[in-house]
């Protein structure tokens, strides 16, 4: 059995303006000890997506469809104390900017203490042994543990937040742009730090980024978003080597590659759609170089083009 | 020869280092944050220069040095032009040299160069030169006010600056400042307000307000940075289009090594308050000679799976700098440190035309 199995999720928000479907309509599976990149730009549903599975969404947002099937349990459904022990042991999440996800008023130490003596019926010393040992497993000095957030450096926190997460021994951690704000250098040893943990605590990661040469460097699968659905799905070197979606192909195509030729990267033209009234038919079409009436009309069902990768285009056969 | 814009040398920076009561009676003396500590180059007309480093290494402060949006503490800062009158430039000359700023000959040698210094220019001269002198900032979603319409932030330089003689004059220079940075048609956009258009669109506003009071040198500071990459080269594409028509000279500010490999003539590339490597683009980035561009070259993500190259990641965080080590300030993290690196600063050594770098290994030390 699958560690997490996503079928047909759909999460909308009430907005004065009417229902806003941020995603609808994703599934994918994620077994044990694997990792996933979640791609796309800003306002695609990633972040909803992430949420959606931690049941974390802000008051306004609701699970209007489908099931998130993690370990034989359906999160969807999950409440109350059943689901507050789920999260952080089973599932945690590294969340968006480091600089503001810690209290700044408590000890660092504190602040990883808390989960566990919340989770696990330990007294206080075994607590704190265990962030002395999260600490040298992420690379800071386990006497730092007495520090509070102003004098750690970003990197810095970002492992901080990164021993958090890893506070309970969860199965399954999501990152949301971990090191969107990080420079190049700290964003390497953060990554290689990532890595190194997934392989050696045979942890399954949902890797959220818009920045796919991050994912191509962390993840063993990778899926692409576009206006709250996946238009992509497969190992990372599959869609990396053979994209089929031209939304896909446009990313790729949107990098400048330092070991390449020195020209300039092509961009998307337009802007993602409203996803208030999102548009009939395919929603990359208006964007689409290879856009046809088809488009406009129907939807493009998401279809096995090869064994394990998916594409939603009505121009994608499958190959067998 | 193509005429320079900007010269910049030895240009510092410091801040002083606040001390406490006690401190201050009982220690020596005052302790400074060289946050640019001796950078010297120049940028050539119609040329984009870039200077790449992690943040915290300088490379902001010397852009808002060179504008003096911060004041520098040391170096000199000419600007050549264009835009400068004859009458501007004799008059900076002379003001510098009755307030004892600058030798006579030093500023008769500008009066001869077509040159200022804008460290000594007067306050309000300064105001007029820096129509010229513009720049475009990092974070478009937190450098426009939410509650000005893009009207009023792309008017509001020129409100600032008492230009247009009426407001029918200043709607027709916003409106042109719209259509250069490519929000078209201009009418469209120009009562929004900054959450009503895209990231995209933003960035645009934002070179429309630095291009409002037509410029000839931009300072821009990671303007693609905050932006998706699938939108990043069209703003790009727009700033390489207004060079173009409008002979623009950039100095180019990221920390994005492959967006500066595609974008810039030359590169910079800055570590604690220096310059360590400088040349063009292509040369620096294929044939790296100093370990700390090296290093940063290799830890670039690639946008492919299949491409696993050998990186060289750095140990530890970029040091502090107020205390920044001494001979060469990469030393400590350098892979290939020698005992001459600890004691006596590297100097400037020219591998080709227009390439130096400032490295112990270049200069033949390492090789005996």
């Amino acid at each position: 059995m699958a560690l997490l199995e996503v079928t047909d999720l759909k999460t909308y928000f009430k907005t004065q303006e009417g229902t806003l479907k941020a995603v609808d309509g994703i599934g994918f599976t994620l077994e044990k000890g694997q990792a996933m990149g979640l791609a796309g730009e800003s306002g695609c549903g990633k972040t909803t997506a992430a949420l959606s599975i931690m049941k974390l969404l802000p008051a306004n947002g609701y699970i209007a469809g489908g099931s998130i099937n993690f370990m034989g349990q359906d999160m969807s459904k999950v409440t109350g104390d059943k689901l507050r022990a789920i999260r952080w042991r089973d599932i945690s999440i590294i969340f968006q900017g480091a600089m503001n996800a810690l209290n700044p008023v408590k000890r660092v130490g504190d602040q990883i203490t808390e989960p566990i003596l919340l989770h696990e019926n330990v007294d206080e010393d075994v607590a704190k042994k265990r962030v002395q040992e999260l600490f040298s497993l992420v690379g800071i000095n386990p006497n730092r543990i007495r520090e509070y957030p102003h004098e750690f450096s970003g990197g810095m926190r970002q492992r901080v937040m990164i021993a958090m997460a890893l506070a309970c021994r969860p199965k399954l951690v999501i990152a949301d742009e971990p090191t969107t704000a990080l420079d190049v250098m700290i964003q390497a040893q953060i990554l290689q730090l990532m890595k190194n943990l997934q392989t050696e605590l045979d942890l399954a990661m949902i890797i959220i980024s818009h920045d796919l040469s991050v994912l191509a460097e962390t993840c063993d699968l990778l899926s692409i978003m576009y206006a709250g659905k996946i238009v992509e799905r497969s190992s990372a070197v599959e869609v990396f080597a053979n994209p089929q979606h031209p939304y896909t192909k446009g990313l790729i195509a949107a990098f400048p590659n330092i070991k390449g030729d020195r020209k300039m990267p092509a961009s998307i033209a337009g802007n993602p759609p409203n996803l208030i009234r999102p548009p009939t038919g395919c929603r990359f079409s208006d964007r689409c170089y290879m856009v046809q009436d088809v488009c406009k009309k129907d939807e493009p069902p998401l279809i096995e083009v090869l064994p394990g990768h998916f594409a939603a285009c009505h121009f994608v056969q499958p190959r067998r | 020869m193509v005429k320079d814009v900007v010269a910049v040398k030895n240009l510092e920076v410091w801040f002083p280092v606040r001390r406490g009561f006690i401190e201050s009676i009982t220690s020596k003396e005052q302790r400074w944050v060289k946050a640019v500590d001796g950078v010297t180059f120049n940028i050539k007309e119609r040329e984009i220069f870039c200077l790449v480093g992690e943040s915290g290494c300088g490379k902001t402060t010397t852009g808002k040095a060179i504008l003096r949006l911060v004041e520098p503490t040391g170096g000199n800062v000419k600007y050549y032009g264009p835009g400068l009158s004859p009458k501007m430039i004799q008059e900076a000359a002379m003001t510098a040299v009755s307030k004892r700023r600058m030798k006579q000959e030093d500023a008769d040698k500008d009066v001869e160069e077509g040159g200022v210094e804008v460290r000594y220019l007067h306050k309000s001269r300064m105001k007029d030169l820096r129509q010229k002198l513009q720049m475009i900032f990092q974070d478009p979603y937190e450098s426009l006010n939410p509650k000005q319409s893009v009207y009023d932030i792309v008017a509001e330089p020129l409100v600032v600056n008492n230009l247009g003689a009426n407001e029918a004059e200043r709607e027709m220079r916003v409106k042109k400042a719209l259509d250069d940075a490519g929000l078209r048609p201009p009418k469209d956009f120009m009562w929004r307000y900054p959450h009503e258009v895209s990231g995209g669109q933003r960035q645009r506003v934002g070179i429309a307000g630095a291009l409002v009071l037509e410029p000839s040198f931009l300072v821009a500071d990671e303007p693609v940075s905050m932006l998706d990459v699938s939108i990043r080269s069209e703003i790009l594409k727009l700033m390489l289009d207004l060079r173009e028509k409008k002979g623009l000279t950039y100095l180019f500010i990221t920390h994005d090594l492959s967006v500066a490999y595609v974008f810039s003539d030359r590169i910079g590339i800055m570590y604690l308050g220096k310059i360590v490597e400088l040349g063009p683009t292509e040369e620096v980035i294929k044939g790296p000679r100093h370990p700390y561009t090296k290093a940063l070259i290799s830890v670039v993500p690639k946008p492919d799976p299949r491409m696993k190259t050998e990186k060289i990641i750095l140990k530890g965080e970029r040091p502090d700098p107020s205390h920044i080590p001494p001979g060469c300030r990469f030393h400590p993290r350098c892979p290939f440190a020698m005992d001459v690196c600890k004691l006596k600063e590297p100097q400037p050594l020219f591998v080709s035309q227009e390439h130096w770098v400032s490295c112990w290994l270049e200069s033949g030390v390492g090789k005996q």
